[in-house]
């Protein structure tokens, strides 16, 4: 019944749901991924630490106790605001893709995933009055991009007497941005116009993790990363290099009864190492940025814990890329999620919505994410 | 046994959830108002306009491409400033009689049919009459007639008829039929060929003029005689109709025009055409998007023609600079036209984006284009534009709009 239940939610969904992408994406990189499963983003990706499907802490890995594999779809529907007007938008992604498993007889979980790193995906209109031939003339100018960098990332867990667990992974960033400028022209005996580039990226970065368990309830976990940098080549042609940055991680599980479990993450990236970078290109710049997320699980039947618990969340943090100098964005978000295994938990599937606003000055925007999640352990 | 239906329906309920999923991932709608420079990586097309003159003493024109008589049009005028002309077709030879079963029947003429096609004419003008005249045999109707040999033999002693144009007419056929003793004005004298040659001259409350329909045209004169064959039958077998074809026809012209081989001369017969040609600076490189070509025509003069009979300035792409031999694309999407009214000196303007985006993407492809006013040999309109040849004039100009290189953002 319950399962019948949730296909049907499944089911409601509304066509549209869309991606997430954002306007504070259109600068810089894009809009930063986070790397996460449906299971960690139904709590705001308060256990992302711990969580052996998404791809912050290779330490997580040491969780996994069969091969696994997950498929995670991300969709949002949002409505964008500026000073030119506001418009709902949506678009769809596959953010979170991944294989786990370990090997037989050793306490080593080896791992590969695909994450979404920064998400490139829009397409802005603007109009304008210009003067051609002595005369005044309205353009339409439309610039879009699809694409963005993606994090392949290779990764494994060893498990020390039983407490500690260790990771480190190797990151592949890659990716390109397909980028499309066109003008129309309100005066019909001017041709449109219309100009493509393909922008790529190719870039190796390195992270460890680690996970203590601090007694029966409790458990910490932290992480560092280094990206490097990414080379950035513009139709083959080698156009720049970007800093990519440090990312650091802290989490806290707690086991507050057997019904509930509470989490906490804190992450932080050293983005401002890009700065002169973009500076460079003309775009506003970058700065470091954060999230703090604090969640939880309710499991309603302690005897089958994957039997839809509920999840819950909220996070804040900034985003990196500036749309204005000196006005970084800021992004809050509420998540509720569940889930369910099923056929002797060989299958699972899980879902989340989170609703986030963002904003920085006139620009902001409010987005419904459905994240849905599907994990298969044969 | 159980492992294996538990991982069956795990398979299902996989796969019902992944369809669902790539049914929500279809729709996409990303588009939303931009607010610049904030969204606005790169910032905006930026747009120029630069205006370019043809290279120096290569913009001529070249006449005799077209003979007079040869276009699909003949011209036909009453003191229009433009041409006072004169049409004339010559018909094929009506024999005197008709082989009808094996034997050749002299025949008896019931009645003659004359008809013409009005290809264009001023379509306000009201009161058009044309006249026909029957040209005597002795006159050598080719194409060394001449306007003073044509001129005086369109008297009422060679008049077959009138043709009151209908006011409502704007192009198309109008015909006269010849009965009786009317018969006498197309009479062909025996033994002279059976050859009819007709004139065509025009009669309107003002100057104005006509194009009739022509050979090349596929839309000639036509002579149909109805005849009545001498057979003891006197049944349909013995009425027949014979329809000589027009062998021969032209337009003959009171004043001739020697084109001015400094100036850029377009139309006139034999038909003029323009070559010119143009450097297109390195800016406009391929990195360059045209979105607007204009090439600018300044007439010396009025350009003479006929009021609400258009002619047509059409431009092509050259494919291989020969002179005036140059092969021209026959490539529809590289061909622009336009209409050239009468009467105006004012710079005529004829969007060429289509040929200089044509240079721009073929670089082994001269920068030069082709020029020429249709119907060729065919319509009063006759332009005189100014070239880098005559420094009292002015020259052509190429006025080209162009985005530069978009500066993608490179993140």
């Amino acid at each position: 019944m319950r399962r019948a239940l949730l296909c049907a939610l499944l089911a409601a969904l509304p066509t549209g749901a869309a991606a997430q992408s954002s306007q504070f994406g259109v600068r810089g990189l894009g809009y930063p991924g986070r790397a996460l499963s449906a299971h960690a983003t139904g709590s705001a990706g308060a256990f992302g630490l711990f969580d052996p499907e998404s791809s912050l802490n290779p330490a997580a890995l040491g969780a996994v106790t069969a091969v696994t594999a997950v498929f995670t779809g991300v969709q949002d529907f949002r409505s964008v605001e500026n000073p030119a007007g506001s418009e709902s938008v949506r678009a769809a992604r596959f953010p979170q893709v991944a294989f786990v498993g370990p090997v037989p007889r050793f306490p080593v979980v080896f791992g590969l995933s695909y994450s979404n790193y920064a998400s490139r995906d829009f397409s802005i209109a603007t109009t304008d009055t210009i003067a051609l031939r002595g005369a005044p003339v309205a353009v339409n100018d439309t610039l879009s991009s699809r694409g963005g960098l993606s994090d392949l990332r290779f990764a494994g867990s060893y498990r020390v007497q039983g407490r500690w667990t260790f990771g480190g992974a190797l990151h592949v960033i890659t990716g390109s941005n397909r980028l499309e400028s066109r003008r129309s022209f309100g005066d019909s005996t001017y041709r449109p116009s219309r100009e493509s580039a393909e922008v790529s990226f190719a870039g190796v970065g390195a992270s460890l993790g680690m996970i203590l368990q601090l007694g029966p309830a409790f458990s910490v976990a932290a992480t560092a990363r280094s990206d490097g940098h990414v080379n950035v080549d513009r139709d083959s042609v080698r156009a720049g290099v970007v800093d990519l940055p440090y990312s650091f991680g802290l989490g806290v599980r707690l086991q507050a009864s057997p019904r509930l479990m509470l989490a906490s993450q804190a992450l932080y990236h050293t983005w401002s190492g890009a700065n002169s970078d973009f500076l460079a290109q003309g775009a506003p710049g970058a700065e470091n940025n954060f999230e703090v997320a604090l969640g939880g699980e309710y499991i309603g039947n302690v005897r089958r814990p994957f039997r839809l618990p509920i999840r819950f969340g909220v996070r804040y943090g900034t985003a990196p890329f500036l749309l204005q100098p000196e006005e970084q964005p800021t992004e809050l978000g509420i998540s509720l999620g569940t889930g369910t295994r099923f056929a002797q938990q060989r299958a699972g599937v899980d879902l989340a919505l989170e609703h986030v606003w963002r904003s920085a000055g006139e620009f902001s925007e409010r987005a419904l994410l459905v994240t849905v999640g599907v994990s298969l352990r044969p | 046994m159980t492992g294996l239906v538990n991982a069956a329906r795990a398979g299902r309920f996989a796969a019902v959830v992944s369809l669902a999923v790539a049914m929500l991932a279809c729709q996409e709608r990303l588009t939303a108002p931009g607010e610049c420079p904030e969204l606005c990586p790169g910032g905006s097309p930026a747009v120029f306009d630069t205006v370019l003159n043809p290279v120096p003493l290569s913009d001529s024109s070249i006449a005799g491409y077209v003979g007079r008589g040869s276009g699909i049009a003949l011209l036909v005028s009453n003191g229009l400033p433009a041409a006072n002309a004169r049409a004339v077709y010559r018909f094929t030879a009506r024999g005197d009689s008709v082989p009808l079963r094996d034997t050749l029947r002299a025949y008896t003429i019931d009645s003659v049919a004359i008809g013409l096609t009005i290809s264009a004419r001023d379509t306000l003008l009201d009161g058009l009459k044309l006249f026909l005249f029957q040209m005597p045999q002795e006159l050598p109707v080719d194409s060394n007639l001449t306007f003073a040999q044509v001129e005086p033999l369109l008297t009422t002693d060679n008049l077959i008829d009138s043709i009151l144009v209908a006011d409502t007419l704007n192009a198309g056929q109008v015909r006269t039929t010849l009965r009786g003793t009317d018969l006498e004005k197309v009479a062909i004298p025996p033994g002279t060929g059976g050859v009819l040659s007709l004139a065509v001259a025009i009669g309107a409350p003002v100057a104005t003029g006509v194009r009739l329909g022509s050979a090349a045209g596929t839309n000639a004169a036509t002579f149909t005689t109805y005849v009545t064959l001498d057979v003891p039958d006197t049944g349909a077998v013995g009425r027949q109709s014979l329809t000589p074809s027009v062998a021969f026809n032209t337009f003959v012209r009171e004043t001739t025009v020697e084109p001015d081989t400094t100036l850029i001369t377009l139309g006139g017969e034999p038909s003029s055409r323009a070559l010119l040609r143009f450097d297109l600076p390195p800016k406009l490189g391929d990195s360059a998007t045209i979105v607007r070509a204009t090439l600018e025509l300044i007439p010396v003069e009025p350009i003479l023609g006929l009021e609400r009979a258009p002619a047509v300035l059409q431009a092509r792409a050259v494919l291989a600079d020969l002179g005036a031999k140059s092969p021209v694309s026959t490539d529809e999407r590289i061909l622009v036209s336009d209409t050239v009214s009468s009467g105006s000196a004012d710079t005529v303007r004829l969007d060429v984006t289509p040929i200089v985006q044509f240079w721009q993407a073929a670089a082994e492809r001269p920068e030069a284009l082709s020029l020429t006013l249709q119907p060729e040999a065919a319509t009063f309109t006759r332009a005189v534009f100014g070239s880098t040849r005559q420094p009292a004039s002015s020259p052509p100009r190429l006025r080209i709009t162009y985005l530069v290189s978009f500066p993608f953002e490179n993140p």
